[in-house]
């Protein structure tokens, strides 16, 4: 066991560029042995790229600085070294095997074997003995799918463990978790540092980060701001470090003059399926014209799940209503709600939002083919001059309307799935985190184009998980929680503390 | 659309190597009654892979067709030899079976997402079960002995020759009208558009491969029915595929399926039409197939559900959906039918022609994984 006054693992001057954005910036950070060292901050401050450097899913030379383990100088260039190297992530979205028992899913890839066939009898000691050591009290032989969320993550804490890994990684290990299964999980994760296996905490949640880390450090904007001993801060100087800038004048402001009501929601209570737990529970909020409407919320609060269960493309709703300019939605589909007047740009534009092989043209027109259409065929010369305008007014940076939107730049890109938002003619348009993984310049001019669509009189429903971006566009903003609002703010009212608070769930 | 890749490149010079061995191995090859005949097994490849680009496009797959068409066909011939239908009854009747069966078949796979691979394998043997049962295990003729009918014309009938020479001027000029409207169009509306002698090249040389298709013709009977048949097909499924919000719908649900439905698609509609046409389609490549066989028998039709997909393939269809053009599937179904043909004129064993055709399947899809692998952000090595 090396002395405690060496790092485990440490890293130096570590940095990351994507196209356009550098996510990293020198980072700086050490975990010791046996220790728990939490990292928090904003959605984009540079987490999840730390984690991703550290468990080898960006490989070596992928960035540049240095990583140490125990001193010595350590590249990974897959996850198959980082977890050779003793370090193992359990991530938000689980990575087990439904079909699977624990025992299985603990020795997956790894599995003890005689003669060539899998040693069944050992993989269930094995499995009884380990999960027997670490105090997790789970049957081997039940299948995963049979478990409960909180059950599951501790499947995956046993199968990095299986691997002898020295650093766990638990990312968000709570987000979908009930009170007593974070009791169960935080217990787990103090014995394991009894026994010298440290841990990098990630969480949102300050009051289990305050309960279970010795140090906290604070990433924002790719910079590790400060490193914390736990015992030495409060919430406050936490959130207050998280938040850290100005709002610039990055936000050209629009004079709000909102008309009448457009959208309404009144007691919304939504589930993922029929008689499922209620994933949206009571929500009411107003759209009006000429008004731009933001929502916040932390990840898991249930921002995307209202925004697409309003364009009909998510969810059962159990109970609530939904108005589109005094008419009820209910039962609709994407088709309808575009139709109606109603379109969304989603958060994730390369899942959601671009067929990639095919040209800008193509994209452009896609969701108002039915309007273009006379008779059945497609009115080329009016389709032709609708994606040229559009091309030119958002001034989309390409060769021409011919090129594969896959080789356009992210910023550009998302003008184009706005451009396909906008040439529907709504009245209303849902952005979801317009301007995630976009440059600077290319969010500005996001910003501008939400104050010409209010200026026409559109309604804007925008959630961002960026809260200087909502207080900068937005005129009131909505903060869900777990489903459920935690509190409305006017642009007056809102400052990111209270608005963090209300993220929370503190009101 | 229409460049002149890599790929088209190595596809013509495979066919002109094929050409070229069998010409060099069988002198009838050549002959314009062979050329002719090839001219009509191709028609009937290509319709049935024109049908199966609009399923792939969408990123399913349709195992049944070839059992499919067997039963239409075997449908039509019983109506009129046994039953005594006229025969436009018969094809009209058969047809109407067929669109209902297999948009059947798409509201299973759209509404309750089962997967088109497994249907249709369904469809494979149901449908094979149907055939046999109707045509009783016999040998049921298109027309009465020694008759003709529309059934029986469908493969038997050649335009007189100054029809085909007339039908290529009427093909040529329409092609360079819409050539050129396209051209001022596409100029128009702000898109990159090619040198004017560029596509005055192009539209030569289109007029050059027609005539020359219409004069070898000639030299045998004149232009078979089918061939025009297939022509109207190509047009129509390019048209489809090109000019209407139901085709560009095609590749986007093929492309990225929920970008689809986030772009308000109604892909259950869509995934359910483009079966319903492939219904058509079907029929009309059984009576085809079963015209040019004189007679439905049991084995009428037999894999070529899987010479239609080497088609599409070959012709640069992605069989991930999304990506793939008439044109490229007209030459892939070249490709496939003059294979076919030559291995018949040589008198190649059936167990080794089995073989050869699923060697080129095969060797269709590894290249068009090798030639579509994606440089995406993230890309798994397995």
């Amino acid at each position: 066991m090396p002395s405690s006054s060496e790092p485990l693992l440490r890293t130096r001057n570590l940095t990351k560029h994507f196209p356009g954005v550098t996510a990293l910036k020198g980072v700086d950070f050490d975990l010791r042995p046996g220790e728990v060292h939490a990292l928090c901050g904003e959605n984009g401050a540079g987490k999840s790229t730390l984690i991703k450097i550290l468990s080898g899913i960006h490989p070596n030379g992928s960035y540049e600085g240095e990583i140490q383990i125990e001193g010595e100088p350590a590249s990974f260039a897959s996850v198959r070294d980082a977890e050779r190297a003793g370090l193992a992530v359990i991530y938000q979205e689980l990575a087990l095997i439904p079909e699977m028992s624990a025992a299985e899913n603990i020795f997956l890839g790894q599995e003890p074997t005689r003669a060539g066939f899998v040693d069944w009898d050992r993989v269930y000691r094995e499995a009884r003995r380990l999960l027997d050591r670490f105090g997790i009290a789970l049957d081997p032989r039940v299948r995963v799918e049979e478990l409960g969320v909180g059950q599951q993550q501790l499947v995956e804490i046993a199968k990095a463990l299986a691997k002898d890994s020295r650093i766990l990684i638990l990312d968000e290990p709570t987000a979908a978790l009930s009170e007593h299964e974070i009791e169960v999980l935080l217990e787990i994760i103090r014995d394991l540092r009894r026994r010298g296996i440290a841990c990098i905490y990630i969480s949102h949640k300050l009051d289990e980060v305050f309960a279970i880390a010795d140090r906290i450090s604070v990433l924002r904007d790719g910079e590790n701001v400060a490193t914390f001993e736990a015992r030495q801060v409060d919430h406050d100087e936490i959130i207050r470090h998280m938040v850290g800038r100005e709002i610039s004048e990055l936000f050209p402001k629009h004079a709000a003059s909102p008309g009448e009501v457009l959208l309404s929601v009144r007691d919304l209570c939504v589930a993922e399926y029929k008689g499922a737990r209620l994933r949206l529970d009571g929500i009411a909020l107003d759209v009006r014209a000429g008004e731009v409407v933001g929502l916040g919320g932390l990840m898991g609060a249930g921002r995307s799940e209202l925004l697409l269960h309003l364009f009909g493309a998510w969810g059962q709703r159990e109970s609530g209503e939904v108005r589109l300019c005094g008419s009820a939605l209910t039962d609709c589909r994407p088709p309808e709600a575009i139709r109606r007047g109603l379109v969304l740009v989603s958060e994730d534009r390369k899942r959601f939002g671009l067929v990639p092989e095919q040209p800008v043209g193509f994209n452009l027109s896609l969701s108002s083919l039915a309007r273009l259409s006379r008779g059945g065929w497609i009115a080329a010369d009016e389709e032709a001059r609708c994606n040229h305008r559009f091309f030119e007014s958002l001034g989309i940076r390409a060769p021409s309307l011919d090129t594969p939107v896959a080789h356009l730049s992210g910023g550009n890109q998302q003008k184009v799935v706005l451009g396909k938002a906008l040439m529907t003619e709504p009245r209303v348009v849902i952005l979801d985190e317009p301007t995630r993984g976009i440059d600077v310049g290319a969010k500005v001019e996001v910003y501008e184009l939400i104050n010409q669509l209010v200026a026409q009189g559109l309604g804007v429903l925008i959630a961002s998980s960026e809260l200087p971006e909502l207080m900068g566009i937005a005129d009131r903003i909505v903060m869900l929680t777990n489903g459920r609002i935690g509190g409305t703010f006017s642009c007056a009212e809102a400052t990111q503390e209270r608005l963090l608070a209300a993220a929370m769930g503190h009101t | 659309m229409g460049r002149m890749g890599l790929r088209d490149f190595s596809m013509l010079l495979a066919w002109v190597v094929i050409v070229v061995y069998f010409a060099s191995a069988e002198a009838t090859f050549l002959s314009s009654r062979n050329l002719a005949q090839l001219a009509i097994e191709l028609s009937i490849t290509a319709v049935l892979a024109l049908g199966m680009l609009l399923i792939i496009l969408p990123g399913h797959i349709d195992l049944s067709v070839g059992s499919g068409l067997g039963l239409m066909g075997g449908l039509a011939a019983v109506l009129v030899f046994h039953l005594g239908w006229p025969a436009p009854l018969a094809l009209v009747v058969a047809t109407g079976v067929s669109v209902l069966v297999y948009a059947g078949m798409g509201i299973f796979i759209a509404r309750e997402r089962i997967p088109a691979f497994i249907i249709t394998l369904g469809g494979l043997l149901v449908f094979k079960g149907l055939h046999w049962l109707v045509i009783e295990n016999s040998t049921v003729p298109v027309s009465a002995g020694g008759t003709t009918n529309l059934y029986s014309l469908l493969t038997t009938y050649y335009l007189p020759p100054f029809a085909g020479f007339a039908l290529a001027g009427g093909m040529l000029a329409l092609l360079v009208v819409l050539r050129i409207r396209s051209y001022r169009r596409r100029r128009a509306g702000g898109y990159g558009v090619e040198d004017a002698e560029m596509v005055f090249l192009r539209l030569l040389f289109a007029g050059q491969l027609i005539l020359l298709f219409v004069l070898v013709m000639n030299r045998y009977q004149g232009v078979p029915i089918s061939a025009l048949l297939l022509g109207a097909v190509a047009v129509t499924v390019h048209l489809i595929t090109q000019h209407t919000p139901f085709g560009r719908y095609l590749y986007a649900i093929g492309g990225n399926e929920e970008a689809a439905v986030i772009s308000g698609i109604p892909i259950r509609r869509v995934v359910i039409g483009a079966f319903g046409i492939m219904g058509v389609i079907v029929a009309l490549s059984g009576f085809l197939q079963t015209a040019y066989a004189g007679a439905s028998t049991t084995t009428t039709g037999q894999l070529m559900e899987l010479d239609a997909i080497a088609a599409c393939v070959i012709g640069g269809t992605s069989l991930k959906g999304g990506r793939g053009s008439v044109i490229g599937v007209l030459f892939g179904a070249l490709i496939m039918a003059t294979l076919l043909n030559g291995m018949t004129l040589l008198a190649i064993s059936p167990e080794s022609k089995l073989i050869a055709r699923g060697l080129v399947l095969s060797l269709a899809v590894w290249m068009d994984v090798r030639l579509s692998r994606t440089s995406g952000p993230v890309t798994l090595t397995r």
